[in-house]
């Protein structure tokens, strides 16, 4: 069994390569949109799951990203790979200083403070509509010459996979061991030794730039930025997937980003409920099966293999 | 153990997920897309009844290349982002071979964007903003009003004509908002009127502190950019802090005034309040405007009043007349064939501009009255050989 | 302007001390924050409308049944999502975010888009002091916030509930031990959190109507008045709520109206930097 473990990463990555060559151009999009998904919600469980701050500012980091990509591509014309490169170094800062301020404060605070920070964020950028174009949306270029789905699915893919590794290796090393101390017990962490305050900011630091590299790259895919990447809806959906998923999971936003785009697709067809459907599911598998669904598969799996 | 029963999971809900059907096609299938939800979500509602009963019109006439007219509706929320993906979902998902509608013009300023890189004809009917048709794309055209198109020909010269001393421009934070209300001021400065502007949230409940700035202008016109419900927090809370009826309100957008809810919302400050729209009983230019209107009533049960349904109810007219000399769905002989369109429609005859450089450019811009509400009743003020009566104020 | 500007910032101060009094009564009792607190400010207002414009129920019993049911409503919240989590502050916290937004879609399906609202309870507008012309009905939700906070204050400093109220807050423990059902009591005061919240809503519905989302910006007001005030104060919900009134309207007319709504959030940035007890909060955390 732990020989499986090898080879069933790079199956899924082989899988995930081929899937959408024979689709059409309308699943490769939910694909994509999954994909971002995927990295925000990731990027979300480091912080919620693993280091116990529920932020709210998560979707104002992905906006980070994408308008410092957006304006700078649209209004300057910097090549929007750049621009992806400056998001993301945005984003980490302003983690970076957000983290900090709220070093001294947990709980409650932190999430108060990340809401403050993602609503000024958000009335910002809808009031200098002459730099962003607020609820109008900014028209930005697309990341490759030629606009193709399939390309961007690769591009998207590629990012995915670059920020689950360094999750992955992030979570599954001494450094993990303490964000789950930190998360458990505080007091006894920090008394054998484990810097809980840096252990924090880092984790904001780290998740933000990945919210603002994700955000940046959906920017580019859409060639549209509004202020709906920086909303609470958006930080909803992140905050449903990693619930649905498993919060503290490695594989839970992963299973929870995809569940969630598809499932919502196939609600599409009988009317605009998408949006209440999932609220209700999340309600519902918070309050029962607060691991989520990787959660349930797991107890499932015990019982059946004692 | 864990991860490798997650992969094969992910698999199968992927594998679930995209075993879609593909329904075989004994329709012709075009797209409408527009505001269901959102501050201007009654205009889905009219765009709903313009559809249904030019449906049964195209369709009762023998339909589109023999086949039944079908009509898929996508919902925009007023919101860019939605409109440009729910545009791109009506062409790779429902296979539509042409789009119409829209009422936002921050939307369809995303979707025309989409319809050039998918190469599928667009008719706007009613999103104002000059952009759409200026940009010159050949899949985009537009059958109804563009800003410079309705201030130049109707709120301008109805201002004129009723001589207005000084005037004040606010307009909503869109790009209808801010492009018709710098037009309106660069109208207003040639014809020398003194005004004011100022831009306003589309969604704000409140507009006491914005009242009180215009109040102190002293102004005896204020042209209202505000297109949603957001217009009657305006017009009530003008009425409560004494803007008007010193002041004329007019409705630069107009539906907002006909929609159900206005009185309720507005109570008595609604009368006297003045709107611009394309239809009323006794200005019908067309025989065909007459046959909707008996439609309209006989399918509803009451009579139409948003223009807004009448508009996309043109725009289908349109869309199944091209395909129909077309001979075709193909996007090329599409737009070829819409370039030729000269059909009597509700709003007198539909022929687009083939001018390059302008906004002109696959535009047809109907005729604009200006309506006031006296006792809850619609008086036709602009223009002047149309009128059935006199300004009150 | 000055003297329009305070009187908005009164009306809009006294409405988020009634909506912020309902969130500090269950933060110092449960210490959870409820985040789906605007959705029933908004709910109250559906209701009111319902009772009162579709099935014609004179206005105030239309209020009053509304304000009840929205009461029970936060019972049974109580009962089935808030008591499991109870001690997991950030459980609680993420569970009334998805139900805020399961409230806000399901308003959507059952009312639409378009904002509804119960009838006036009068009409016209009145000249203040000759300084400026004043809608009526907004002067009637000035009045009627302030004898409702009033209320809330008799409620709590002058009957046994409120004594127990006041014990639990300053020491749960202690409460316990000295014989107070704490499950009943979080029950109760979580249900009278969302009646007050509900009590802003039909006041204030009739000026501005609901829609499904409008509660949002009420809920995060709300938070913002409470921290500013300081968390459990009842007293720093009164002045944090007249104060960002008044910096907010002020702010619109003076600086800027479309950042109206960013002073708010500005302010809890600093107080949370400076002063993290807030301007009448005990300094703990």
């Amino acid at each position: 069994m732990i020989s499986s473990s090898k080879w069933i990463g790079p199956a899924v990555l082989a899988g995930m390569c081929l899937l959408p060559l024979p689709l059409g151009i309308y699943p490769q999009h939910v694909l994509i949109v999954s994909l971002f998904y995927v990295m925000m919600a990731a990027s979300w469980n480091l912080l919620a799951g693993y280091t116990g701050q529920v932020s709210f500012g998560h979707a104002a980091m992905a906006g980070i990203g994408a308008y410092t990509s957006g304006i700078l591509a649209a209004k300057a014309g910097v090549n929007p790979w750049v621009g992806v490169a400056a998001g993301t170094l945005l984003a980490a800062l302003l983690g970076l200083g957000l983290g900090a301020l709220c070093l001294k404060m947990g709980g409650i605070y932190l999430s108060l403070t990340t809401l403050a920070f993602s609503q000024i964020l958000h009335i910002i950028i809808v009031n200098e509509y002459e730099v962003t174009r607020g609820t109008m949306g900014l028209q930005v270029p697309g990341l490759t010459a030629e606009y193709s789905k399939l390309t961007y699915y690769y591009i998207l893919l590629a990012a995915t996979v670059l920020v689950l590794f360094i999750l992955y290796r992030m979570i599954h090393s001494n450094l993990g061991l303490s964000f789950r101390a930190v998360q458990n017990d505080e007091t006894a962490a920090r008394a054998v030794g484990v810097r809980v305050l840096h252990l924090r900011v880092l984790a904001f630091t780290v998740a933000s730039a990945m919210a603002g590299f994700a955000g940046g790259l959906y920017g580019h895919y859409l060639l549209l930025i509004t202020p709906e990447i920086p909303s609470l809806d958006l930080q909803f959906y992140v905050l449903a997937m990693t619930v649905i998923g498993g919060m503290g999971s490695f594989v839970g936003p992963i299973v929870g980003a995809f569940a969630i785009n598809i499932l919502a697709e196939k609600i599409r067809d009988y009317g605009e409920y998408h949006v209440l459907v999932f609220g209700l599911i999340a309600l519902v598998v918070a309050r029962f099966a607060p691991e989520g669904l990787t959660g349930v598969w797991r107890s499932l799996g015990r019982r059946r293999t004692p | 153990m864990n991860r490798k029963r997650t992969g094969i999971a992910i698999g199968l809900v992927l594998a679930l997920a995209f075993c879609g059907a593909a329904a075989a096609q004994d329709t012709v299938k075009i797209g409408v897309v527009g505001p269901r939800t959102g501050p201007a979500a009654a205009t889905g509602a009219a765009f709903d009844e313009g559809i249904k009963l030019a449906v049964d019109y195209v369709n009762g006439k023998g339909g589109v290349l023999g086949k039944k007219l079908e009509v898929a509706f996508e919902d925009t929320a007023g919101a860019p982002d939605k409109a440009a993906s729910g545009f791109e979902r009506l062409v790779t998902r429902d296979k539509v071979v042409m789009v119409l509608g829209e009422s936002h013009s921050s939307s369809a300023l995303a979707q025309i964007e989409v319809a050039n890189r998918l190469k599928v004809p667009f008719v706007v009917v009613e999103a104002w903003a000059d952009e759409i048709t200026a940009k010159n794309y050949r899949y985009v055209f537009r059958a109804g009003p563009s800003n410079s198109g309705v201030v130049n020909q109707t709120i301008a010269q109805w201002v004129k004509a009723e001589t207005f001393k000084r005037a004040y421009v606010i307009a909503e934070n869109t790009d209808w908002g801010i492009g018709i209300g710098k037009l309106t001021e660069n109208a207003l400065a040639k014809a020398g009127i003194p005004y004011e502007s100022m831009i306003t949230e589309r969604n704000s409940q409140d507009h006491y502190v914005e009242l009180t700035k215009i109040k102190a202008f002293k102004p005896d016109v204020v042209l209202a950019y505000i297109y949603g419900v957001g217009l009657h927090y305006f017009v009530a809370q003008a009425g409560e802090t004494g803007v008007s009826p010193k002041a004329v309100v007019l409705d630069g957008a107009g539906p907002p005034s006909l929609w159900p809810d206005y009185w309720k919302n507005v109570g008595d400050y609604g009368d006297l309040e003045c709107f611009v729209s394309s239809m009323h009983e006794k200005v019908e230019l067309t025989p065909l405007a007459k046959y909707f209107r008996e439609a309209y009533t006989k399918k509803f049960g009451k009579a139409p009043t948003d223009y807004k349904s009448r508009s996309i109810f043109d725009g289908i007219l349109i869309a199944a007349d091209a395909i129909n000399r077309a001979k075709a769905t193909d996007a090329e002989k599409l737009v070829e064939a819409l370039e030729k369109t000269n059909l009597e429609t509700t709003r007198g005859t539909a022929k687009f501009g083939l001018t390059k450089g302008g906004p002109e450019y696959h535009q047809w811009m109907p005729p604009m009255l200006v309506i006031q509400w006296q006792n809850k009743q619609q008086v036709v003020l602009y223009p002047t050989q149309a009128a059935t009566g006199k300004l009150k104020r | 302007m000055l003297a329009i500007s305070v009187m908005n910032g009164l009306v809009m101060g006294v409405i988020y001390a009634l909506a912020a009094l309902g969130v500090s009564l269950v933060v110092g009792i449960m210490n959870v924050i409820n985040f789906a607190h605007g959705e029933l400010y908004i709910l109250a207002g559906y209701f009111s409308f319902l009772f009162a414009s579709v099935l014609g129920l004179p206005v105030a019993p239309a209020m009053a049944l509304a304000v009840a049911l929205v009461f029970l409503f936060g019972l049974l919240i109580e009962r089935l999502l808030i008591r499991p989590t109870y001690g997991n502050d950030m459980y609680s916290l993420i569970l009334t975010f998805i139900l805020s937004i399961v409230l806000q879609n399901a308003f959507l399906l059952i009312f639409g888009p378009y904002p509804n609202k119960p009838p006036l309870w009068v009409r016209g507008a009145s000249d203040i002091f000759g300084l400026f012309s004043y809608g009526n009905q907004r002067l009637a939700a000035l009045l009627s916030g302030a004898v409702l906070i009033a209320a809330v204050f008799l409620l709590i400093q002058k009957t046994w509930f409120g004594r127990i109220v006041r014990a639990t807050s300053q020491d749960r423990g202690m409460a316990e031990w000295n014989g107070v059902n704490t499950t009943r009591l979080n029950m109760l005061s979580f249900g009278l959190g969302c009646a007050l919240a509900a009590a802003a809503g039909v006041i204030l519905s009739p000026v501005f109507p609901v829609t499904p989302t409008a509660g949002v910006p009420i809920a995060l007001t709300a938070f913002v008045v409470v921290v500013l005030g300081g968390m459990g104060s009842l007293w720093g919900c009164v002045v944090g709520g007249l104060l960002l009134g008044l910096v907010e309207n002020l702010g619109a007319a003076f600086v800027s109206s479309g950042y109206k709504n960013v002073f708010g959030f500005i302010i809890l940035i600093l107080v949370l930097l400076i002063r993290p007890a807030g301007l009448f909060g005990r300094a703990k955390l």
